[in-house]
Formats: C-alpha cells, sequence, structure tokens
C-alpha cells in the first residue's frame, strides 16, 4: 500500500494544520497527527514528528497558542489553538492555493 | 499580541532549556498514544511501540528543525533589523550624525554627573564597615559642636567596650626639606589608633604601634602614597629614610595605599603626644573620631556616653556641656554641596529629556517619509511586529553609537572638569568611570531607546496601511505633525524652566560679586608660613620676626605696604572667644583676628573712632583690642555701651606654642569699619583685632600691597622673606582677588554649570522647532505654492510661518512658566539677595528663549517664501 502514499507537498502543512485546528478546535499534537493521517486516508506519508516543528513555526507567527492541558493518558501536554491571525492567515492561505491550483489546472488543461 | 509573539521569540531563545524540557515531554506523550492506539488495533506491545516509532521519524532530526524554528528565525531576523538599521543609518549620514550627536551629549553630561552623584552620595565611603565609625563631639548646648579637652578625649579613650578605636585628628603644617627649596606640607596629628578607625592597613611597612603617641616614643611618621610618589621617586627602601619635619627627623615607618588618603590635603601622619601642660580641661582643642565595636549600636554609644557624662559631673565645669557621638558620613557632605549636586543632576536629566525629545521628533519626521515604504513593506506580507521590530532594531543601533559615544563623553568631561570639581567635594568622594557608573549609562540607553523608539515606530507603523499609502504618494503632511509640535512645545517648556534657574542664579552671583569685601582686593597678594617651634620657641622671637619681615618687604621695590595677620579677609577666623563685660552676666561672642599694626593700612580698612593697632602695643605694654563696627553695634544694642573705645572688657586669648590660653583685661582703643571676615553672602560678624606682638601665632599669613601687577612682585617677596629666615618656606600664595574668587566657588560652579546646560537645552529646543517648521515647509509647499498663485506675497508667508512658531514658543513659555514657579523653589537655598521668582530673571528667560526660537524659525520660513508656485504645482500634479 505504500506505493500510493505521497509525501506532504512542500509548503502545505502549515495550511493542513490551520485548516485542522480551524474545523476541529483546540487539539494536542498527536491528534492533529491522527486527524491529518485520518482526513488524508493513508494517501498521505506524514512523519508525525514533524508536525511539532510545522507548530513552533506558527506559534511564533502568532497563527496558533499554546494552552496546557491533560493527554487521555493523563499526562500533561500542550493543547493547540487557532488564534484570530491565524484564521485570518487562513483565509489567505486557502485563496493562495486555490489561485495557484486553478492556475495551474488551466496551464494543465490547455496543455492537453 | 504582536509585541507579545515578538517578545515570545526572544524568551524562547533564553529559555532555550525550558523549551527542550517541553518538547520532550510532548514526544514522550506523542509516542504513549500512538503507543496505546496500535495496541488497541491489536498490536502487541513491541510491534505497537515499534509501530508509535515509525509514525514518528526520526526524533532527533525533528528536535533540531524544532530548535531551529524557535531560534535561528530570531536571530536572523534580528541580524537583518541591524543590517537594514546600519544602512539606513548610511543611507542618511546626516539624521544618523545628529542623533547620535545628541545622544552622546544627554548621555555623556548625565553619566559624568552620575559619577558625581554617586561618589559624593550614593556610594559607601571607601572603608571596611564604614557605618560603624562615628565623629565624638562635646555639645556646649544641644545645637552646638564643639572640639574636645586632653583629659575628656582620655576619658574617652578609655570606653574600649564601646570603641575599638578612638583617635584625635589635627592638621599641622611642617617645612620639609627636599633639594635646595624648603617646601611646606600639609599634614596630621593623630593617635596611634588613627588608622584602625578607617580599618586602613599600610602598603609598604606599618601604620603607628601601640604606645608610639605615649611621651618619650622615638618620633615616626607615615606617608601617603602620592607623597612616596613624588617627593621619594616611589623609593622601594623607602623604610630605610628619615623625614625631616621642621628639622626634626622622623623615621618612615609606612606608606598608606593608593586611593582616598591622597585626596586629603595631608601628606603625612605623625603621631599626637600629648604635652604635661595640655592635659587639662580648659583648652578645647582636639577633632575626634572613632570606630565602634561590631555590634555595637550608634545609640548604644551614645547612651554609653551620656552615662560617662553623668559620672563625671562637676570634673567638667560647663554643667550643660553634653557628649555627642554622630556617624562620620554626616559631614562629610556640606548641604550647599549637597543641593548644588542635586541641582545639577536634575538640569542634567532635563537636557536628556530634551534631547530625547529631538532624537524622537527626528524620529517621527523620518517615519513620516518613511511611510511610503512601510505601506509596501506591509503590502508585501510584513507583519506589523516585523516593521516594529525593524524600526525599534534601528533605533536599538542609534542608542547603543550614542551610549557609546556618550561614555567616551562622560569620560572627557570627567577628565576635563575633576580639577574644578574635585576641591568641592569630599576626600573620600572617588570620580571615576566604574561599573556602577556604567551601568547608569547602560540604564539611559535603554530609557533613551523606549522614550525615542517606540513611540515614533507605532506611529509608523501603525497607521492605516492603504491610506498610508495614498497619503505619502501624494506628500500630504500626516497625522504625526500635530505630535511633533506637542514635543517642541513640551521641549520649549522645559528650557525654559532651565533658562529661568540659571537666570536666577547668575543674577544671585552678580549680586554676590557687587558686595563690598571692606578690603582692598586689587594689588594685594598673600601668602602663608609657619614658625616652626625650634626656630622660634619663644613669643619674643616670634615677635621680633614679624616687625623684621614687614620692614623687609616694604624696602622689596614695588612693594607698597605689607602687614603680617592671623587669617585672610573672606576665609573665615578660626578663633571665637566671649568678651565679657565687667558687671553684667551675658557675654559677647566674637571673632578674635590677631593683626600686626599695618594690616589696617595694607587692606585701606578705614578706622572709623579711636585709634588702630599700633607700634607701640608690644608685649608687656598695656593689651589693647580694635573692634569692628558690628562687634561695636553688639555692644551699643546688647550691652548699652554707645561709646566703646576706651571701655575694658575680658577676653580668652590663646598662648604661644605650650604656653596655655589665659584670660586677659584688654581696652578696646578704636573701631574700624567692617570687613568681610566669612564669605560674602554671611552676614558681618563682630570681630575682635588683637595685636599680633601681644598674642604672637605660629600659622601666620603675610600680606603685600603692590604697585603694579602683584605676582611680579612674588621674586623680591620671596628673596626678602629668605633674608629675614632662609630656611622658612612660603604657601598659598595668592592674590587677593584669587581668594575672593575662591570664597564664591560653591556658588560659581552650580551657577555656570546650570548655566550651560540652560544653553544647551535651549540650542536644543531651537533645533526641535527649526525641525519641525522647516518639515512643515516642505510638506506644505504645494499648499504655499497655491497660495502664493492666488496672490500671497512672500511677507505673508512669512509671516504665516513664523505665526505657527510663535504660537508653539508662547504655549511652551506658558507652560515654562508655571514649571519655574513650580521648580525654582528648590534654587531658594542657593541664591543670594535674589528671590525665587525674581521678576526681571524671568522675564529674561523667555525673551532669550522667544529670542532664539524665533531665530530658529525664520531660516524655514525664508525658504517657505522662496517656493515658486509653478514648480511647486508642477510637482505634485
Amino acid at each position: 500500500m505504500s506505493e500510493h502514499k505521497t509525501d506532504v507537498p512542500y509548503g502545505t502543512l502549515d495550511l493542513l494544520i490551520l485548516k485542522t485546528l480551524d474545523t476541529m478546535g483546540p487539539m494536542h499534537g498527536y491528534r492533529i497527527a491522527r486527524r491529518i493521517e485520518q482526513v488524508a486516508e493513508n494517501l498521505l506519508r506524514l512523519n508525525q514528528g514533524s508536525i511539532y516543528p510545522a507548530l513552533m513555526r506558527l506559534e511564533e507567527q502568532g497563527w496558533i497558542r499554546t494552552q496546557w492541558g491533560i493527554s487521555e493518558t493523563k499526562r500533561k501536554v500542550k493543547f493547540y489553538s487557532l488564534t484570530r491571525a491565524g484564521a485570518k492567515q487562513l483565509s489567505v492561505a486557502v485563496a493562495n492555493w486555490e489561485r495557484s491550483t486553478a492556475l495551474v489546472a488551466r496551464f494543465l488543461e490547455a496543455e492537453s | 499580541m504582536k509585541l507579545r509573539f515578538a517578545a515570545g521569540r526572544l524568551l524562547a531563545l533564553v529559555r532555550k532549556r525550558r523549551l527542550d524540557r517541553e518538547l520532550d515531554g510532548e514526544i514522550l506523550a506523542h509516542l504513549e498514544m500512538a503507543e496505546i492506539h496500535a495496541m488497541a488495533a491489536g498490536l502487541s506491545p513491541e510491534d505497537a511501540r515499534r509501530e508509535a516509532r515509525r509514525g514518528f521519524g526520526g526524533i532527533e532530526q525533528m528536535k533540531e528543525d524544532h530548535r531551529a524554528q524557535r531560534s535561528v528565525r530570531w536571530a536572523e531576523n534580528l541580524l537583518r533589523d541591524v543590517r537594514y538599521g546600519v544602512a539606513a543609518l548610511a543611507r542618511d549620514p546626516g539624521f544618523a550624525a545628529v542623533t547620535i550627536g545628541l545622544l552622546a551629549l544627554g548621555i555623556g553630561a548625565n553619566t559624568a554627573m552620575f559619577s558625581i552623584v554617586d561618589a559624593v552620595l550614593l556610594k559607601p565611603l571607601p572603608f571596611p564597615e564604614p557605618e560603624r565609625m562615628v565623629r565624638l563631639w562635646e555639645a556646649p548646648t544641644p545645637t552646638l559642636h564643639n572640639n574636645t579637652t586632653t583629659l575628656t578625649f582620655l576619658d574617652w579613650k578609655r570606653q574600649g567596650a564601646i570603641f575599638e578605636a578612638l583617635s584625635v585628628e589635627e592638621p599641622v603644617r611642617a617645612a620639609v626639606a627636599t633639594g635646595a627649596d624648603a617646601a611646606r606640607l600639609s599634614g596630621k596629628l593623630v593617635s596611634a589608633d588613627y588608622f584602625n578607625v578607617f580599618g586602613v592597613k599600610a602598603r609598604i611597612g606599618r601604620t603607628f604601634a601601640l604606645g608610639e603617641d605615649q611621651p618619650g616614643a622615638t618620633p615616626v611618621v607615615v606617608l601617603s602614597y602620592s607623597l612616596w610618589q613624588t617627593q621619594f621617586g616611589a623609593d622601594p627602601d623607602i623604610l630605610k629614610r628619615d623625614l625631616a619635619l621642621d628639622g626634626e627627623s622622623h623615621r618612615i615607618i609606612g606608606v598608606l595605599p593608593a586611593g582616598s588618603f591622597d585626596r586629603d590635603e595631608a601628606r603625612f601622619w605623625k603621631p599626637l603626644i600629648f604635652a604635661p601642660d595640655e592635659l587639662n580641661r580648659g583648652q578645647h582643642w582636639l577633632h575626634v573620631i572613632g570606630r565602634l565595636r561590631a555590634g555595637v549600636s550608634i545609640e548604644q554609644a551614645r547612651a554609653n556616653m551620656s552615662m560617662l557624662r553623668a559620672g563625671l559631673g562637676g570634673v567638667i565645669p560647663q554643667k550643660n556641656l553634653a557628649f555627642a557621638v554622630d556617624p562620620f558620613a554626616q559631614f562629610l557632605v556640606h548641604d550647599t554641596l549637597r543641593r548644588s549636586i542635586y541641582l545639577a543632576f536634575g538640569a542634567v536629566l532635563l537636557v536628556l529629556l530634551i534631547a530625547c525629545a529631538n532624537v524622537a521628533n527626528l524620529a517621527l519626521a523620518k517615519g513620516a517619509t518613511r511611510r511610503k515604504e512601510m505601506a509596501i513593506r506591509a503590502a508585501l506580507g510584513a507583519g506589523r511586529a516585523r516593521l516594529i521590530g525593524q524600526l525599534l532594531t534601528e533605533s536599538l543601533v542609534l542608542c547603543l553609537l550614542g551610549g557609546v559615544a556618550g561614555v567616551a563623553v562622560a569620560y572627557l568631561l570627567l577628565h576635563a572638569a575633576a580639577p574644578l570639581v574635585v576641591v568641592l567635594l569630599p576626600s573620600t568622594a572617588d570620580l571615576s568611570l566604574d561599573l556602577r557608573v556604567l551601568a547608569f549609562a547602560a540604564a539611559a540607553v535603554m530609557t533613551v531607546l523606549v522614550l525615542t523608539g517606540l513611540l515614533p515606530s507605532l506611529q509608523t507603523s501603525f497607521g492605516k496601511l492603504p491610506s498610508s499609502l495614498n497619503l505619502a504618494a501624494r506628500g500630504s503632511s500626516g497625522s504625526n505633525a500635530a505630535v511633533r509640535r506637542t514635543i517642541v512645545i513640551a521641549e520649549v517648556a522645559v528650557s525654559v524652566v532651565l533658562i529661568c534657574g540659571a537666570a536666577l542664579l547668575f543674577k544671585s552671583l552678580a549680586k554676590l560679586q557687587q558686595v563690598d569685601a571692606g578690603v582692598r582686593i586689587d594689588h594685594v597678594i598673600t601668602m602663608s608660613a609657619d614658625l616652626p617651634a625650634t626656630a622660634y620657641p619663644t613669643p619674643e622671637s616670634a615677635a621680633t620676626f614679624y616687625e623684621a619681615v614687614v620692614e623687609r618687604l616694604r624696602a622689596v621695590p614695588g612693594v607698597e605696604q605689607a602687614s603680617v595677620s592671623l587669617d585672610l579677609p573672606l576665609q573665615g577666623v578660626r578663633w571665637g572667644e566671649w568678651i565679657s563685660l565687667g558687671g553684667v552676666k551675658e557675654a559677647l561672642l566674637v571673632r578674635v583676628k590677631m593683626v600686626d599694626p599695618w594690616y589696617f593700612a595694607t587692606l585701606e580698612i578705614p578706622i572709623e573712632s579711636g585709634r588702630g593697632i599700633e607700634d607701640r602695643d608690644r608685649a608687656g605694654a598695656p593689651p589693647v583690642m580694635v573692634i569692628n563696627q558690628e562687634a561695636a553695634r553688639h555692644l551699643s544694642s546688647r550691652f548699652d555701651i554707645a561709646h566703646p573705645v576706651g571701655k575694658a572688657v575680658g577676653i580668652g586669648l590663646p598662648g604661644y606654642g605650650p604656653i596655655p590660653e589665659s584670660l586677659v583685661r584688654v581696652q578696646i582703643v578704636g573701631v574700624i569699619r567692617n570687613e568681610r571676615t566669612g564669605g560674602l553672602h554671611e552676614p558681618v560678624e563682630p570681630v575682635a583685632y588683637v595685636p599680633l606682638a601681644q598674642v604672637p601665632r605660629q600659622d601666620i599669613s603675610l600680606l603685600v600691597r603692590t604697585r603694579s601687577g602683584p605676582l611680579s612682585a612674588m621674586s623680591g617677596i620671596r628673596e626678602a622673606v629668605r633674608q629675614v629666615d632662609p630656611h622658612l618656606p612660603l604657601g598659598g600664595v595668592r592674590t587677593m582677588e584669587q581668594v575672593k574668587e575662591q570664597s564664591m566657588l560653591w556658588a560659581k560652579q552650580p551657577t555656570w554649570v546650570v548655566g550651560a546646560f540652560a544653553g544647551v537645552a535651549a540650542l536644543m529646543a531651537a533645533l526641535g522647532l527649526y525641525g519641525v517648521l522647516a518639515h512643515a515647509v516642505t510638506e506644505q509647499r504645494r499648499e504655499i505654492g497655491i497660495r502664493m498663485a492666488m496672490g500671497a506675497r512672500p511677507g505673508d508667508v512669512v509671516s504665516h510661518t513664523l505665526r505657527g512658531a510663535l504660537a508653539m514658543l508662547l504655549v511652551g513659555l506658558a507652560v515654562g512658566l508655571a514649571g519655574a514657579f513650580a521648580l525654582t523653589r528648590a534654587l531658594k537655598s542657593l541664591l543670594f539677595e535674589v528671590s525665587a521668582l525674581d521678576p526681571a530673571a524671568l522675564a529674561l528667560a523667555c525673551v532669550l528663549m522667544t529670542l532664539v526660537g524665533i531665530l530658529a524659525a525664520l531660516i524655514p520660513a525664508s525658504r517657505a517664501a522662496g517656493v515658486d508656485p509653478m514648480a511647486a504645482l508642477r510637482d505634485e500634479g
């Protein structure tokens, strides 16, 4: 089954995380990773660990914030949630994404 | 919000370890949950763990990524901002130079001033446990402090449970033969315990041992570090050498460490050995310092001393005399000095404030022109925090450069000012740019950064971006014009406060200079000499010297008159005694001056009634006294003696050398016009003059009046003295003009310091005004062009600009005057015969500020008048 899996497209992990937090509300790192894998329905090859540097990056931009909470295993973990700036950034990023995919799609149509 | 995460990034760097720990926790929790999840899916615990690891990916690689995310960005941004900042400064070197110059001046002056404040008022004394150091006095009345007697000092000395060390301290001067010329050096006569009071050990050799202040001990001396350096060429074998003081050989037993003892006038210390006839309770001559035992509080010491006093009872004849113990530090800093320092520090802080205002104003003006750049960068996706961060970093670069230059300025200022200032400071004050002072400079830089950086960067980056893009494109006046005008008004107001203070101080100084000293000031030269007891053992030998030296001096070509006396005018009189009148219980406290028959003539002090001191008033002749008008006034108002001449009074007069003080009946033979014996600002004191021939002294002053420049006669004067006594060194050669200058130093220095700061403040305010107006004219070119096209003449345009300037000036003046009314009260104690609200001085201050302001406004105004309407309109089209 691994033959069908693709890597996370370059620069889209941030978008996936923001979207996930936007729809699901505050959650911890493991849940975010699982959620992305579930939505991708095993089409995606994701190193779960790689979401943590991304989370750090997003937090630094002020797009997400963290709060301490308790995990299902009764451990103190960070819960991440979207900030208002993050929500705005998400809409910008979505628009950008749609524009560029539309652009690429048009090229592909024209070529064929 | 944005600021919070910018700060967060900063914290991330600092709290790297905490973040690493948090990340480890997160990884652990993640793996645990993944494991449980896998087991729920039916894997064995071992497989579940492996699966969890596999799903997570490389842990160490991830950690590296995580760290990179949180630190590199921060460092990168900072580096980039610094690079931008430097580049921006290099693009606009004029702005950078003016800003750094302003900050360097402000921070430098403040740092230098702080080092004085720190050395004099804040730093503990440079001795171990200085809080244990005390001074001991007799208190004849609760408010008076007096020196004590030998026997009382010995009583105190027996209080070993309270005092670890107790010592007397008597200034002494001695002739030291070095090479051909005899020099006079200051020293101190002290108890063997003296250096234990300070807790100071010798650098070379030792300090005094117990018993070296007892009769029969070998004469020994301890040298100051500077004397060892200058007179003995830092000879390492110094302990093998002797020092001849007034011809008497003393074994050198030690050299003190460099430091506060070098700033003291004393160059050598030798034990004070009490002579048998000094063991009395009549002569109040000893100044006592001590060190409390560890754990003994000053209150305990006071209680102990009052018990001791009660125990002594009638042994001390004065019934109400108490013993006083005070902290050593209490009397080091004179009240006037403390006030002057606070005043100067306050003034220099205001200057820094104005410098900050100017820098902020410059930054705002620059920010206005950079709005377009900022708008474009924001449109390209730069977060607001990044923009503020960038602007703040630019400010930081400026402030740091200004701070470094400021420390250099402070160093130069301190070196230039130290010789002028140090004479007024206590010898314990160590002026240097030490760590405390540098920390102050750093704090000043941070404050300046907040004051000058924050407002402009917020102002610049918080505008509505699209509209500022439009505005910037059209070059219309921005919203920060009002802010900038307010800043200029504040600058003017603060300057007015400073100029008012300076005007008051200068007026007070002028008044002080006009005070009639009552003596001839020009063409008079003075010097001091000490007749060593070895060469002049008897009163007669001293009297012979006075006569001979005056005779020789008058024969010197160019010399008109010469005289010998104790103490100079304006320098204070050391002796004070009570004059008692027959049949009256009350007595009159007078200053006592010993003068020779030519003193009044040399200083041109006129005799009002009776006669002066004359040649016939010699030892053996009936004792006489001349009083000044002030003393006569007291006698007339308080004792009903309208005509004092001819009256006989009783007075205690000092003996010569070991001869004790004695009570003498003296006849008043004359009244002279008042001379100023103390400072010019002090009230005239009642003074009694007694013939030097009848009351001879060893520590004398010579006064010589010359026909031409007094200093040119000096070689002749020296030769004349040498003919009388070839071994007698002359010290303290000063003209009366210099004596007068020195007596006014306390008033002069704060005045010039505040005056200089006020001048700098006014210039800075003018610069600020100029900046705002020039900017306004540039921004309003189009408006001005339209008006001129509609028929406005250049004169109208000039007056329009000047009106704007005047409006700012007037508001500033009003606010400043209100501030001056509130603040000049602090000057009151430093002012001489000038009210703190002197209308003439305040008016002068306002006129000066207005003139400077209008001058600053004229340049932009004339530029406005030169606007070519066609060019201005086309430009904007």
